[in-house]
């Protein structure tokens, strides 16, 4: 009997009824004397066709290809990923899935062939009343703590390869210094600034998108993660794992692109409304085309007619530059050190508390002129003819989407805050921008040609 | 015992609604318990559909993003506070007296309380929908999400008040299941003889009584924000909302044990039974289970794998949370231990109770690769963990639950249900949840995060979306056969008699439904398994143990019912709901709330002061 010790202990109550037999195995029966095998039923093939089922399903879903994928096209290749980070990852998951694998096989296995064998028939007798085994209980509590303990100490040592340190010394190795990027998660786009977005290079450039951004490839890249409402996470799944983006902390992270390309990337941590829809991408460009990039930022545009008029839209009727900027980088106050955004993102902050006021509050502070100001946190509109999206990677960007998202944001993405906050949408019934069809086209041609040559060709 | 007059007598009917409202009865109080729950699973799972509906391809605009929110939000609240866990109240009330030989729980007032208050506490959360106030936060409600300005009206209210009610009725039945089960055990029943079902009841009840006032904590801190201005979250002024994080998944991952274990307990009951031996490692088992409850507080941060903790903090809770398997993998072991060699009858209970054993390995394994922070840093917030999830709380708990509920249907009813409609739910549900959840592994990792209203063409997630959605219809069915069965098997089906499996626990020894005192004379316990004993001894000697005889219930003392419980859980939930009064004056709400504390204060003196009941007869009184 395979009693472990602390089954042993007498407690009062057990003294007495001490003359009682301790288990029911104490008590004789008649011992069961049938082990003939019995053939597979009905039921285990419905089993076998349902675990055939399943496989089918493993088949059909191992689609490396898809865009968001952190699967390999086989769990025995590395395929399907940008770079080393994720590689390292997925050769993780791999083994933790051949692993995985096995025990479930094994178990299952064993679960099943207990079902099956052991039905009962008829007039069986009472099976052997075992307790237990004590040395099987020892084996199959060490030998998976062993398992796991080798995972994890694997796990450990991936664990502090995925630190931004690593990216330095890695780009160290190859005398390089890794691109810093910081990513600022705001409610439901992406900010992304370079302050120093061509290192070893002399002269210095702040570059400031959104939405979309741009890295060289093969170079080592850290992420320096902002917030500046609430919590959102980074993920770009072809490049590396997920990282929160957390108000009051700098989260960093690393990754590397081996190949030039486009990367689909969204935000993994629940953040609101438009959560769904608050993705971005990454074009990981050569060298040359990377720095090109950077050096036409916010070179002056070269304005048609009908731009010139949208640049008045854009400066007047529409009052867009209250919150974005075009044609410069969004800078950076020398005080605190932070963006022009974290001021309007104070601003937002304000102006919601100011909203919750009572009406009779509210109309008195616009007699009094005590209105909070209401810039707010938005795009940089300086490179948008680079970029192929709206809407925070939500649909393709050409003149008719920019139109129809500047007409009515709702449209395209519930929940914006533009449509919320800014004041051209909040004097028509229906929500959508106070502006005339001419005016729309005029804007739309004026957006359109904000960028570097390179993007508008 | 002192009378003392002047005080309300206590009410004395044992018929009709006033009976139900003030009983005190266990098993009474055990239905009331299994209904709600019930009654909640099936609102819980009517937001399932909704979001299975709206997911089912690209582009589908059936609900908004803000009613979305609301269903995933109120879909996961609902079946872990208000299904699962009083499920699993549901069971220990029914339960645990009669498998422990006693004639009630030892604070009966206190466990009518526990309902009421768990009752009042969900009505609450569900009275947001009446006025379109609903959380829309996750389950989870992640500071500063919860804070203002990014959550505008009363649905987090709501949420964080209603979840403190609920919080106080588990305090309470926690505390009830500990004293009872530590001081209300028959003679002889040591604690290494109480079946496995009771040794997961007491763990799990130290469990809510150790987890809860964390949450308590947590959502006193969102109160204070969201109704007086407080700043515990509010990054603006300073707040950390890393603090929410932490205060939530110290209580939460205790919570999700406390979600399992008496799923598990309900399988080490059965898995014996139909297999006619005794479980096999039961010390093992045993061991197991606290081994489980003790490392449960040291993997919270497993949760936060990606919240920039730094990689030594996430170094030791990847190997705390790996190793937590081992125990888990070695109950699984032993159950497949008691299935070898053994005498298995694959009635209905008992394939629940393998459904359980088979999807709680998956759901086991699934676990083990997230556990590995570096490979979970690609796997969270994706639906891996959505199938995860319900691979144990869908596939572990509610098969655990089911099987619980065939396997005492006839104790509990005295009818017997019908077994091949039993069956056929068995095989439909095993079927539709592997439809529905299996196929979301692969969804996560083509990368569709988890808490997305909708998603564009293109990202190869529509197959596995559209399996998933005809999968819960299965599910549907397979209810629909269930709640066909039960109510049609209460009317119609046969007399089960008191002993239909052949089982080895105390309950089975007297009839059924059981007589409202229980046992006629309160059993000896002379092992493990104690009534499998009585009936082989019997048996060895060429006799039939027959079910206990009915005795004249006036003869025997038990409780009597009382109106406190009632008063005092009214009062409770009052405090609560004044606190979102939204009318005219903005400070009202706190005048009315204070009329809630009065109401408690008033319930909670009338409740010590209340006389007993009127006397009985010192003979049949067993103390």
């Amino acid at each position: 009997m395979g009693q472990l010790p602390f089954a042993e202990e007498d407690s009062p109550n057990e003294r007495r009824a001490a003359s009682a037999p301790r288990a029911v195995s104490d008590i004789p029966v008649n011992p069961a004397s049938d082990t003939s095998p019995r053939r597979l039923g009905r039921r285990s093939l419905v089993t076998l066709a349902l675990l055939g089922g399943v496989l089918f399903l493993a088949a059909l879903g191992c689609d490396a290809e898809a865009h968001q994928s952190i699967l390999s096209s086989t769990p025995w290749t590395l395929d399907g990923v940008g770079g080393p980070v994720a590689r390292e990852q997925l050769l993780l998951f791999n083994v933790l899935l051949w692993t995985m694998v096995v025990v479930f096989v094994l178990v299952e296995g064993a679960l099943l062939y207990a079902a099956i064998r052991f039905r009962r028939k008829p007039g069986d007798p009472l099976p052997p009343q075992t307790h237990g085994h004590t040395p099987l209980e020892i084996a199959w509590t060490i030998v998976p703590t062993i398992l796991i303990l080798g995972l994890g100490v694997w796990s450990v040592i991936v664990l502090f390869k995925l630190e931004p340190g690593e990216a330095i010394a890695l780009a160290q190795a190859e005398g390089k210094e890794p691109v810093r990027v910081e990513a600022v998660g705001h409610q439901w786009w992406w900010e992304f600034r370079y302050e120093d977005p061509l290192p070893g290079d002399e002269a210095t450039k702040l570059v400031t998108t959104a939405n979309e951004m741009r890295v060289p490839v093969n170079t080592p890249i850290i992420m320096d993660l902002k917030s500046d409402d609430v919590i959102h996470s980074f993920w770009i799944p072809k490049l590396a794992g997920k990282q929160d983006v957390v108000p009051t902390k700098t989260n960093s992270m690393w990754f590397l692109a081996e190949e030039t390309g486009m990367y689909y990337g969204q935000c993994a941590e629940f953040c609101g409304t438009a959560h769904a829809q608050m993705k971005f991408r990454v074009h990981v460009m050569e060298h040359a085309e990377y720095k090109a990039w950077v050096e036409s930022f916010a070179e002056p545009a070269q304005l048609s007619a009908d731009a010139a008029r949208g640049q008045l839209v854009f400066l007047g009727d529409g009052q867009c530059v209250t919150c974005h900027t075009v044609g410069a980088s969004d800078v950076v106050d020398p005080a605190t050190g932070e963006g022009v955004q974290h001021a309007r993102m104070q601003t937002f902050v304000e102006y919601t508390k100011w909203l919750a006021k009572r009406a009779d509050e509210r109309l008195e502070d616009v007699r009094t002129g005590n209105e909070p100001p209401t810039a707010f946190a938005a795009p940089n509109l300086t490179d948008l003819s680079c970029r192929v999206t709206l809407g925070a990677g939500i649909v393709d960007r050409n003149r008719e989407t920019l139109r129809q998202w500047v007409r009515d944001p709702d449209s395209i993405k519930p929940g914006n805050r533009m449509s919320e906050l800014a004041a051209i949408y909040q004097t028509r019934l229906d929500h959508r921008a106070d502006l005339t069809e001419a005016q729309l086209g005029d804007l739309v041609e004026y957006l359109s040609a904000q960028g570097p040559d390179i993007c508008l060709q | 015992m002192v009378t003392i007059t002047g005080v309300i007598p206590r009410p004395s009917t044992y018929t009709g609604l006033w009976s139900w409202l003030t009983t005190v009865d266990h098993k009474r109080i055990g239905a009331l318990y299994g209904f709600s729950a019930f009654f909640f699973f099936i609102i819980g799972g009517i937001e399932a559909g909704i979001m299975r509906m709206q997911l089912v391809t690209s582009d589908n605009s059936m609900v908004s993003a803000d009613w979305f929110n609301a269903m995933f939000t109120m879909h996961g609240t609902t079946m872990i506070f208000m299904v699962i866990m009083p499920f699993g109240a549901t069971f220990f009330n029914f339960l645990v007296p009669l498998m422990i030989g006693a004639r009630d729980v030892a604070f009966p007032r206190l466990n009518a309380f526990s309902y009421w208050t768990f009752l009042f506490g969900a009505l609450l959360m569900h009275a947001g929908f009446l006025i379109g106030q609903v959380p829309d936060a996750g389950w989870f409600s992640y500071a500063n999400l919860t804070a203002a300005p990014f959550s505008e009206g009363k649905g987090l209210d709501f949420w964080a008040l209603s979840l403190q009610v609920l919080g106080v009725a588990s305090l309470a039945a926690g505390f009830n299941f500990v004293v009872t089960i530590i001081n209300m055990r028959a003679p002889g029943m040591s604690l290494m003889r109480m079946p496995v079902f009771i040794w997961m009841t007491l763990v799990t009840s130290i469990l809510l009584v150790l987890a809860f006032p964390i949450i308590t904590v947590a959502l006193i801190e969102l109160t204070a924000d969201r109704q007086f201005g407080a700043n515990f979250f509010n990054t603006a002024a300073g707040g950390d909302p890393i603090l929410w994080q932490h205060l939530f998944w110290l209580f939460g991952h205790p919570e999700v044990y406390i979600l399992i274990l008496p799923a598990m307990g309900v399988v080490s009951e059965i898995i014996p039974t139909y297999s006619r031996k005794p479980l096999f490692g039961y010390p093992v088992v045993v061991f197991s289970g606290i081994v489980i409850a003790i490392m449960s507080w040291a993997v919270w941060s497993h949760h936060m794998f990606t919240v920039g903790l730094g990689p030594i903090a996430n170094s030791v809770f990847t190997i705390t949370t790996m190793l937590i398997a081992v125990p888990t993998g070695v109950k699984i072991f032993n159950w497949v231990g008691t299935m070898w060699n053994g005498s298995i009858d694959l009635k209905t209970p008992m394939l629940m109770a393998i459904g359980f054993v088979a999807l709680f390995i998956v759901g086991g394994l699934s676990g083990v690769s997230h556990a590995v922070s570096p490979s979970d840093f690609q796997q969270q917030d994706t639906y891996y963990i959505v199938a995860h999830i319900h691979y144990v709380l869908f596939g572990g708990a509610i098969f655990g639950i089911f099987a619980g509920i065939y396997y005492w249907y006839p104790k509990i009813t005295g009818k017997m249900y019908n077994e091949l409609l039993g069956k056929i739910h068995f095989w439909l549900m095993f079927v539709g949840m592997n439809l529905t959840f299996f196929p979301m592994h692969y969804a996560g990792l083509n990368g569709m995060p988890r808490r997305i209203y909708t998603y564009a063409e293109g990202f190869g997630w529509e197959g596995m979306n559209l399996l998933a959605t005809i999968g819960y219809f299965v599910i549907v069915i397979s209810l629909l056969i269930f709640i066909h069965n039960f109510f049609r098997s209460i009317k119609k089906g046969e007399e089960a008699g008191h002993d239909p499996w052949d089982a080895p626990t105390l309950e089975w020894s007297i009839s059924s439904p059981p007589p409202v005192y229980n046992f006629a004379e309160v059993p000896v316990v002379r092992g493990q398994d104690a009534y499998w004993i009585t009936k082989r001894e019997a048996a060895a000697r060429g006799e039939t143990v027959p079910a206990e005889p009915h005795v004249d219930p006036s003869t025997i003392h038990l409780p009597s019912p009382s109106y406190w419980p009632l008063i005092t859980s009214f009062g409770v939930v009052w405090i609560a709901g004044g606190l979102l009064i939204d009318v005219g004056w903005d400070y009202i709400r706190f005048p009315i709330s204070f009329v809630g504390g009065i109401i408690t204060i008033l319930g909670v003196i009338g409740w010590s002061l209340e006389p007993p009941a009127e006397e009985h007869h010192e003979a049949a009184d067993h103390h």
